[in-house]
């Protein structure tokens, strides 16, 4: 925690060494949260990007005891996931992303994995955008519920209700999805 | 409380220790048994989900969005120009060392090159590596020469350990922490600006057809030129790579080895440098073998 704030004190005077660190440990996640929320590669890579660039040049505005970095930057992400479901909205949903990308060092179990997880894109699709929300902060980012509870500005009791109505609409989908499978082969 | 709150809070108690401790579902259960036939298929489905912290990003957008940064933030910097004289703050740096150079004379600077952070000289030392830098036209020569310049980062630390200087050792720790990640920063901007020297595209109307046609000789000459670009750089590359591979090694063996030695108010700080040097290194040879 002290080295993160020295590192943002380090940032506000626009100091590139820090910026990177906080960018390393902070870009994978913010990455898989955007994909999961909007399930398009390139859209997602475009989008992460541009959040690092808008706190970048927001950052002076951040203040330490409000909120810890990591909030601020899910603030930033969601902001901009709503801006871009907001513009979308008059066309249709995006395609699921085909060439997602996983990592694992057995090539069998990559392929298998990456289906997996194209299942589960599609499976998320079917929940309410806040548990989608609570899903993406939580599993993709893997955030604990209090963070998630500060990033949607909502009470620890929220997030765990959207959390469980969540898992059980989630398995509701797969199952069904399972089944069908199973009567097609 | 009632029944759904409490189950809630299991299901969250139980999401803990299963993404963050890393236990299993039948440990979870156990935590909880009176909601164990509840819990129990909510968990295997949250088992499921957790794949999705596999998703990576591709290596080259890790580049990318780090160089698009560097960009953004080379323009938030403030610039200072001078009526219509076109004044670059390092050539300041370079003008400034000359004058230190001739007012100082040569030897004080010779006599720099050995001082340590807490001497005198110690400044006039950094002066003459940072003019150094900006000599250095090249993003790989500069890469290799930030490299040369950890090392010595790291002989003051194992004295200033060695005399118990903490803050002069977190100072240099500190150096030596920007220093790595800049070989990190120029191997991969070099690695982007090559990849961003592509061959055209062959055009398919017969007037260009013709014109490349004419254009051969020269073409043919600078695909050669071309090569041999590549190759020097290849050549740099190699030895930059050679240089890190061996601190890579040697810097936090060094460090480690000074460990028993140094009094214990010591050891923290040597500790953040050896970690810092692992760390750092490790990312450096990631991005020079991209």
């Amino acid at each position: 925690m002290q080295d993160e704030e020295s590192l943002i004190r380090r940032a506000k005077q626009h100091d590139q060494t820090a910026f990177a660190r906080l960018y390393e440990a902070h870009f994978d996640r913010i990455y898989r949260y955007v994909t999961l929320r909007i399930g398009d590669r390139t859209e997602a890579e475009d989008m992460t990007q541009q959040v690092f660039v808008n706190a970048l040049q927001s950052i002076s505005s951040f203040n330490w005891q409000g909120a810890p970095f990591a909030a601020w930057l899910f603030r930033i992400a969601h902001n901009q996931v709503v801006d871009y479901f907001r513009k979308r909205r008059k066309r249709a949903a995006a395609p699921l992303d085909e060439s997602l990308l996983v990592s694992d060092s057995n090539p069998q179990q990559m392929v298998e994995h990456s289906l997996d997880i194209k299942q589960l894109l599609s499976a998320t699709r079917q929940l309410t955008e806040a548990q989608r929300e609570v899903i993406s902060l939580r599993f993709a980012s893997e955030l604990s519920t209090a963070e998630v509870a500060r990033i949607m500005g909502k009470s620890q009791g929220a997030i765990k209700a959207l959390q469980h109505s969540a898992i059980v609409a989630l398995r509701k989908t797969l199952l069904v999805n399972t089944d069908e499978k199973v009567q097609k082969t | 409380m009632r029944k759904s709150r409490k189950l809630n809070n299991a299901l969250d108690a139980c999401l803990e220790q299963l993404l963050i401790k890393g236990e299993t579902v039948e440990q979870c259960l156990q935590s909880f048994p009176e909601y164990a036939d509840e819990l129990k298929p909510l968990l295997e489905t949250a088992l499921s989900v957790k794949q999705v912290s596999a998703i990576q990003p591709r290596p080259e957008l890790r580049d990318k969005a780090r160089y698009q940064l560097y960009s953004v933030l080379q323009g938030m910097l403030p610039r200072k120009s001078l009526s219509s004289f076109s004044w670059r703050p390092q050539w300041a740096v370079v003008l400034t060392a000359v004058l230190v150079f001739l007012l100082v004379g040569s030897g004080t600077v010779a006599a720099s090159a050995n001082s340590m952070p807490d001497q005198p000289l110690y400044p006039v030392k950094l002066a003459t590596e940072r003019v150094r830098l900006i000599l250095t036209p090249s993003s790989l020569g500069k890469a290799e020469l930030y490299a040369r310049l950890a090392d010595k980062r790291v002989e003051e630390i194992v004295r200033m350990a060695d005399d118990s200087e903490l803050e002069k050792v977190e100072q240099t720790t500190r150096r030596l922490d920007a220093y790595l990640a800049r070989i990190t920063d120029l191997s991969a901007i070099q690695r982007i600006k090559d990849g961003a020297v592509t061959v055209p595209a062959v055009a398919e109307s017969p007037e260009l057809k013709r014109a490349l046609e004419a254009e051969k000789a020269p073409l043919m000459f600078e695909q050669a030129e071309r090569g041999k670009e590549k190759s020097a750089k290849d050549d740099r590359r190699e030895k930059l790579r050679e240089t890190v591979v061996h601190y890579a090694f040697s810097h936090p063996e060094r460090l480690r080895a000074l460990l028993s030695k140094v009094p214990p108010s010591a050891r923290p700080a040597l500790l953040r440098a050896i970690a810092i040097s692992e760390d750092g290194y490790k990312r450096a040879l990631e991005s020079i073998d991209d």
